[in-house]
């Protein structure tokens, strides 16, 4: 739902996940904010709005921090939420920013005790001679009421910027990555962490490269991938080492000599990395491209799909905006079938792996009338202009779609444009294809 | 040509974002200004490669007259040395903060410990970037974290004001400059690195206030016959860039490592620091400093 605030920094939408049914779709934000919405059971009475996703919770997960140590000030931006398998009633899930990690338990109340012994309704104490006999408490319906709370706070893992936090298949333990240093944590203990990769050179004038963003593999416990500033995914088994500073499989493709520019390192940064539910694959995203990788050829990826390749010959002015800088997340919809990822001028592309087809969608308040249908969009770079393309010189690069997210099961999709959420879905091919 | 205009273009770009870079809330992004700093490099290389004559200047890594691109087998040089923990935001202090046990599997934290590890020497131009200019006016600043953090870890120095620490990871005296060992400090004296850092100094040394410094700048100990840089005043003022560019060259070692003398003797001298846990640093002396304008002063400085 659009904040209906006036729009701040603060608001700005810095992470989207839906949970492993998808039921509940969580955003955090610049202002240390998680809002958390619930789909709407889909109901005979009002089939119109079925399946819809309605705030469900809003809590202040971090605040703005002071390190006096340092004189640094530790944002309260929400990098990453992560939810965890959920194993009752309640659901739960991970939050970070830049340095800690919170666990957040979230319970429904919709009942609650009626007929006190020794209070009243108000719960102040009853004056004992008037109580003249015994009653037991009875459970009576109330407004529903949503509590959260915070179960775990792992804070002091990190020296550097925490980019990633993953969840193990194990479901109790997780792992928080940073720009030089991955941790693996027990989801019950808060006081220390195991240090498993370190790629921080004894002499930091020798750095070369950081960890960008970091994932466990769905399946295998063992395994997780993570991404560098140069381009390379490691996969790394635990079993193999307590250090995983070695690599089992390094996936790096040679640099296309003809395509080399000031610029090249940058956009070789690889933004983030995401298995495919299946476990094979893996996606990668970079400043131009969206790669699949499978995780039995290391040599190059076994897909490339151009995002904006018209912006190769705008590098330099994108480097002056810091655009350049941008770190887009991707996401595989539930049948690793097709691929999703953002851009600029609050477009969105997809990719469909099978059909080699793609689309470039837009998110916006003017072309999104609820139940509208969307209309592909097309950027001209030259040439023959149709009546609704965009030039590139005419696109906003301020209205960027970093954060996108893929229901795991259903075609819904979740979309971050700036401070707004967009939330999509395909009633016509409901099923995954 | 192009490629020189656009280099040149490229890296005062590139100079910019590192200096704002120190002020951004948050602290400094390691991962982006990585990735500025190899920009920065690569656009240095161009600029330096192109072969103009009369634009040669003073070879900051000791390379004859047209340097040559760099090999492809070369390793790669690194970023900036200013490279250690990230360094607080501008003006505060040249001092980059303190660094965890990293090598031990497992890392205990106690609340607050994270925060409180020992002082380590710290990486290069952080250290070097000691702004006297602006120090003055930190040193009031920092006033009040001084406070808060008298509560540090048993080994580290002192917490003083944050602003002024000298290279060695000593505490600042009260001119805010580097003093030599055994002169009386108004602070206690740090228990590390004295030896590494005071005797002698080379790259690592404290050279007293005003005094002539104990090793000149890389680039005047190497600097083979040449044009200076003065000369070459296009109409983009060169002269300038090239200042910086030199200043560049003689600050960040993992850019000088293409020269084999040169990054040879830089890394014994940061060698030398016995207990090194951190990159040794790299002085620059004062006065070259103070000579810059304060716009490459604070690109030193980061």
């Amino acid at each position: 739902m659009p904040s209906h605030r006036m729009p701040s920094e603060a608001d700005i939408i810095s992470t989207v996940e839906f949970n492993h049914t998808g039921e509940l779709l969580a955003t955090g934000d610049k202002g240390g904010r998680v809002v958390i919405f619930q789909r709407e059971p889909e109901s005979k009475n009002a089939p119109h709005s079925q399946g819809e996703y309605d705030v469900y919770s809003t809590f202040q997960s971090h605040e703005p921090e002071f390190d006096y140590l340092k004189s640094l000030e530790i944002e309260e931006k929400i990098n990453k939420i992560k939810w965890l398998p959920q194993q009752n009633a309640a659901h739960s899930l991970l939050s970070t920013n830049d340095k800690t990690i919170k666990l957040w338990k979230i319970t429904e109340r919709d009942k609650r005790p009626e007929g006190y012994n020794l209070k009243d309704e108000e719960g102040k104490l009853k004056d004992l001679s008037t109580v003249t006999s015994l009653q037991v408490p009875v459970l009576k319906p109330m407004d529903l009421m949503v509590e959260v709370s915070p179960r775990r706070i792992f804070a002091n893992g990190h020296t550097y910027h925490i980019n990633s936090i993953s969840v193990n298949s194990d479901c109790e333990t997780y792992m928080s990555a940073d720009d030089l240093r991955i941790n693996l944590w027990h989801l019950a203990i808060t006081d220390r962490s195991f240090n498993i990769v370190d790629i921080k050179p004894a002499n930091m004038e020798d750095l070369t490269e950081v960890i960008t963003a970091s994932e466990f593999h769905p399946h295998h416990c063992n395994l997780f991938v993570y991404s560098s500033s140069k381009g390379s995914l490691r996969l790394c088994d635990m079993r193999a080492a307590a250090l995983c500073d070695k690599h089992s499989k390094l996936f790096e493709e040679p640099e296309d000599p003809s395509n080399r520019s000031f610029f090249s390192e940058i956009i070789s940064s690889v933004s983030d990395v995401k298995f495919s539910h299946s476990g094979r694959y893996m996606l990668t995203r970079d400043y131009l491209t969206v790669k699949v990788w499978d995780l039995n050829m290391e040599a190059r990826p076994i897909e490339t799909y151009q995002v904006h390749d018209y912006l190769r010959s705008k590098l330099c002015s994108l480097y002056e905006s810091d655009c350049i800088f941008d770190k887009f997340e991707c996401a595989w919809n539930g049948s690793d079938s097709v691929i999703m990822t953002g851009a600029y001028n609050n477009f969105f592309r997809m990719f469909d792996r099978n059909t080699k087809r793609d689309v470039t969608l837009e998110a916006s308040r003017e072309s999104s009338k609820p139940r509208a249908v969307l209309k592909p969009r097309r950027v001209c770079v030259g040439g023959k202009r149709r009546r609704d393309d965009i030039s590139v010189d005419s696109l906003d690069f301020t209205k960027k779609i970093l954060h996108t997210a893929w229901h795991p099961a259903e075609n819904i999709i979740a979309i971050a444009a700036t401070n707004n959420l967009y939330i999509f879905q395909d009633k016509v091919n409901s099923d995954m294809h | 040509m192009e490629f020189k205009l656009e280099a040149h273009r490229i890296v005062s770009i590139s100079l910019g974002k590192i200096y704002n870079s120190r002020v951004q809330r948050g602290g400094i992004k390691l991962h982006k200004n990585l990735l500025v700093s190899l920009v920065l490099r690569s656009a240095r290389q161009v600029y330096l490669s192109d072969p103009c004559p009369g634009l040669y200047l003073a070879g900051p890594t000791g390379t004859p007259a047209v340097p040559p691109p760099q090999q492809p087998g070369e390793p790669v040089a690194g970023p900036p040395s200013g490279w250690g923990e990230p360094p607080p935001p501008a003006g505060r202090a040249a001092w980059p903060e303190p660094e965890p046990q990293p090598q031990r599997p497992v890392v205990c934290h106690t609340p607050g410990a994270g925060s409180s590890e020992p002082l380590s020497s710290g990486a290069g131009d952080a250290l070097r970037g000691e702004e006297t200019d602006t120090a003055a006016a930190a040193w009031s600043r920092v006033e009040r974290p001084r406070a808060a953090a008298s509560g540090g870890g048993s080994d580290t120095c002192p917490e003083g004001p944050r602003a002024v620490r000298r290279p060695c990871g000593c505490p600042p005296t009260r001119e805010e400059q580097p003093v030599e060992d055994g002169s009386p400090a108004p602070t206690a004296p740090c228990p590390r690195k004295r030896g590494a850092a005071g005797v002698g100094g080379g790259r690592a040394g404290c050279p007293a206030p005003g005094s002539t410094p104990l090793k000149k700048p890389r680039r005047n100990s190497e600097e083979q016959p040449s044009t200076t840089d003065e000369d070459t005043d296009e109409e983009m003022e060169t002269g300038n860039v090239a200042n910086l560019i030199s200043i560049f060259g003689s600050s960040f070692s993992g850019l000088l490592r293409k020269s084999p003398a040169g990054g040879r003797e830089e890394e014994e001298a940061e060698k030398s620091g016995p207990e090194a846990a951190e990159p040794g640093q790299i002085c620059c002396d004062k006065p070259v400093l103070r000579d810059m304008s304060p716009w490459s002063t604070a690109i030193v400085a980061f």
